[in-house]
């Protein structure tokens, strides 16, 4: 058997082309990068045809005169000018049959490379409902590329197109050799095609000259000055309630069933090194991975509702303006409202946004909102050092304290994204130009798929990071044992103990003692662990450990070196599930050590300043 | 790639970004916009490539937050976010019955 054939669907955003892709694999996309770039490359096979047949569903593209490396890779593809990437043996055209103009441009332009094309004309059960009646046949004559009628919805003209698929499958694909492709150049003009278009839509479609009433409407709400912005926040508010607090109770169970099943297993097995491992090492470091699960399962669930809706572009549109000061565009709002949660989620969801540049400084600043894990840390020290009184008549002291943490990531997250944007500005910009979708009901079906696809490439690419690098940090907290005669905890005489030993000279000019230092080896798996880590050092029991150990902290460290250690967390990358999704969506290696290195600079000028001007104060 | 240019020696041509929401009106051509340097050419093949041809019937129906910018505007059925600085690209004329 020769290489098996491949399909490539190639369309306008927003035209149905994923959906379509799902239905004709059963959903079963291999998702990863193009080599090089951060432009998703989604696969698939074929379900149901007598031959295999790889489909590939290339990035929505509106031209192949193009301007975004989305549609660098489409059209490189197409081409077979892509390194490593076979040209598709023919090519699956998807419109949109309520946005025939755009669509017929496209596959115009595509028919010029003479490449075997057929057109799958999507969405025809909405071009009916909205009075948009087309001689499919006599289109098909017109621009001399067969024609499918699809609903990306149902299975129905899913069925004929695989058909039609299974039928080319068939024939022995001739090798056309060494064929070279070449666009022709751009003389010929847009106008021409627009007026042959026009023509060809004239005498074989009636369509009315509105969009239904609805959608109008619906858009003059969402637009409106005042009430658009309340459906906007209230729509926001829902994600970040709902990212924050309704993923909780679910994370906890997460929790409670590997502390559980980690308490079963401890029960069974003989004491000893394989029993440690397999309690606090495998399952401790399986459960670390799968509580971010809820987080981004809710997320995504929000973000793909949002997106299939069509109102995730018009957020973007909103938000244009107040983040465009910054840098960013109105896409990097959602990433960064997720990462007040969770930076793990709101990473991935960075996937969104079109500009490579900006999706990059959105990546980097995305940990410095303050996330739900550092929250017990602050807790902690805030309730150890900062009296509970009253200022300036009703505001909390440690409330305030609480803010002007959180206010402090916003802060520097704002300036970082504007440094770096000023940085590369000298690389020329394409502008926004942005399609805002009609408004659509979304699809149960499709939202699953995208739903679980997510989720499989969080526990593959990033869970196994995770679970190996917790496994390595449980080996340094671990080993060696603490010898029989101990009279310090055994953290102490681990590796990790030693380290923190070792790391605090390093330290000395941020204030943190040893204990201090040794709490962040191990809050690198989460930041929370920071708690019970110091409660360990300082031997304080389990009970009551936060009104304890706030005591202990109380009696040990100066005001100063508390506040150093708040602002450490402020910006430290303390968590290795952070690295590794950073890892998976950059693709880069250089990415990532960057992120971490600025980061932890970042922290470690934060703390020393800290501690300088608050001892100076402090005196 | 020749630009339409023509719009440069009128200065009474009204452009995009001028129009306020709700307005109705007709393409007449794109100007250069100096701001995307090297790129303008690009910028208004896209436009055109997107359907922003002259002749074309054009509504705004909206604007961002904080001000008028970016604006949206449906053009031949279908609905574009644009910012000032492409719709300043864009030279219009009103139309009185509007057919969109």
């Amino acid at each position: 058997m020769s290489t098996p054939i491949r399909f490539a669907l190639i369309g306008n955003p927003n035209c149905g082309k994923t959906s379509l892709f799902n239905r004709l694999t059963g959903a079963r996309a291999k998702v990863a990068n193009y080599p090089g770039v951060t432009v998703e490359r989604r696969s698939g096979w074929v379900t149901g045809l007598q031959q295999p047949a790889e489909l590939l569903d290339l990035p929505g593209t509106y031209s192949l005169f193009v301007t975004s490396p989305d549609e660098q890779v489409a059209r490189d593809v197409i081409l077979g000018q892509l390194a490593g990437e076979r040209r598709p043996d023919l090519l699956i055209a998807v419109i949109d049959a309520c946005n025939l103009r755009l669509g017929l441009r496209l596959v115009m332009e595509l028919k010029s490379l003479n490449r075997p094309m057929i057109l799958a004309l999507n969405q025809m059960d909405e071009a009916k409902r909205r009075g948009i009646s087309i001689n499919t046949v006599a289109l098909s004559q017109a621009i001399g590329i067969p024609i499918i009628e699809t609903v990306a919805v149902n299975s129905q003209g899913v069925a004929e197109l695989r058909k039609v698929l299974d039928g080319y499958a068939q024939q022995p694909s001739t090798p056309e050799g060494e064929q070279v492709l070449a666009l022709s150049d751009r003389q010929e003009s847009v106008e021409a095609l627009y007026a042959e278009i026009e023509s060809i839509i004239s005498q074989h479609v009636i369509q009315p000259t509105h969009l239904p009433r609805w959608q109008d409407r619906l858009d003059s709400l969402v637009m409106h000055p005042l009430l658009g912005l309340v459906v906007l926040f209230s729509i926001l508010l829902v994600i970040f309630q709902a990212v924050f607090a309704w993923a909780s109770p679910v994370v906890d169970l997460i929790d409670a069933g590997f502390s559980g099943l980690g308490g079963l297993v401890g029960a069974v097995l003989p004491d000893g090194i394989l029993k440690d491992f397999i309690v606090d090492g495998l399952i401790a470091g399986v459960g670390g991975v799968l509580v971010f699960l809820p987080q981004i399962i809710i997320l995504f669930f929000f973000i793909l509702v949002l997106e299939d809706t069509g109102y995730l572009t018009r957020a973007a549109f909103l938000l244009d303006r107040p983040m465009r000061g910054l840098g960013l565009s109105g896409r990097s709002f959602i990433p960064l409202l997720s990462s007040f949660a969770c930076a793990v989620p709101g990473i991935m969801a960075t996937r969104t946004i079109a500009d490579p540049r900006e999706r990059f400084i959105t990546i980097m600043v995305a940990p410095l909102m303050t996330c739900s894990a550092r929250l017990p840390v602050y807790a902690l020290i805030i309730a150890a050092f900062i009296p509970e009184q009253t200022v300036w008549g009703f505001f909390n002291l440690q409330g305030l304290t609480l803010f002007a943490l959180y206010f402090a990531g916003v802060a520097s997250a704002a300036l970082i994204a504007w440094i770096m944007r000023r940085r590369a500005s000298g690389r020329e910009e394409f502008p926004l130009l942005l399609e805002l979708p009609t408004y659509r009901w979304p699809m149960a079906y499709h939202l699953l798929m995208g739903l679980r696809e997510r989720a499989w490439i969080f526990i593959r690419r990033v869970g196994t990071i995770i679970l190996a690098l917790s496994i390595v940090l449980w080996f340094l907290a671990t080993f060696p044992g603490a010898p029989a005669d101990a009279t310090q905890p055994a953290i102490d005489y681990s590796f990790a103990g030693q380290l923190g030993h070792f790391m605090q000279p390093l330290f000395a000019p941020l204030g943190f003692n040893w204990q201090m230092c040794i709490a962040l080896i191990p809050a690198m798996g989460a930041r929370e662990v920071a708690v019970s880590a110091l409660a360990t050092v300082y031997a304080v029991g389990e009970e009551s450990i936060d009104v304890a150990l706030g005591s202990a902290l109380a009696a040990s460290w100066s005001l100063p070196v508390a506040f150093s250690y708040l602002a450490w967390f402020v910006y430290a990358p303390q968590c290795i599930s952070t690295i590794a999704v950073v890892k998976r969506e950059t693709n880069s290696i250089k990415a990532t050590t960057f992120f971490t290195i600025y980061l932890f600079a970042l922290s470690y000028f934060a703390a020393w300043a800290t501690y300088q001007i608050a001892s100076a104060i402090v005196g | 790639m020749n630009t339409a240019v023509f719009a440069n020696t009128l200065p009474t041509t009204l452009r995009l970004d001028q129009c306020r929401k709700g307005a109705t009106v007709r393409v007449t051509g794109l100007i250069e916009q100096p701001l995307f340097g090297s790129q303008d050419e690009r910028v208004s093949l896209r436009l055109k490539e997107l359907g922003f041809l002259p002749g074309a019937p054009l509504k705004v129906i909206g604007f961002g937050l904080l001000g008028s910018d970016p604006l949206a505007v449906q053009v031949n059925g279908t609905k574009f976010a644009l910012r000032r600085a492409e719709a300043a690209k864009i030279c219009v004329e009103p139309i009185d019955n509007p057919s969109l």
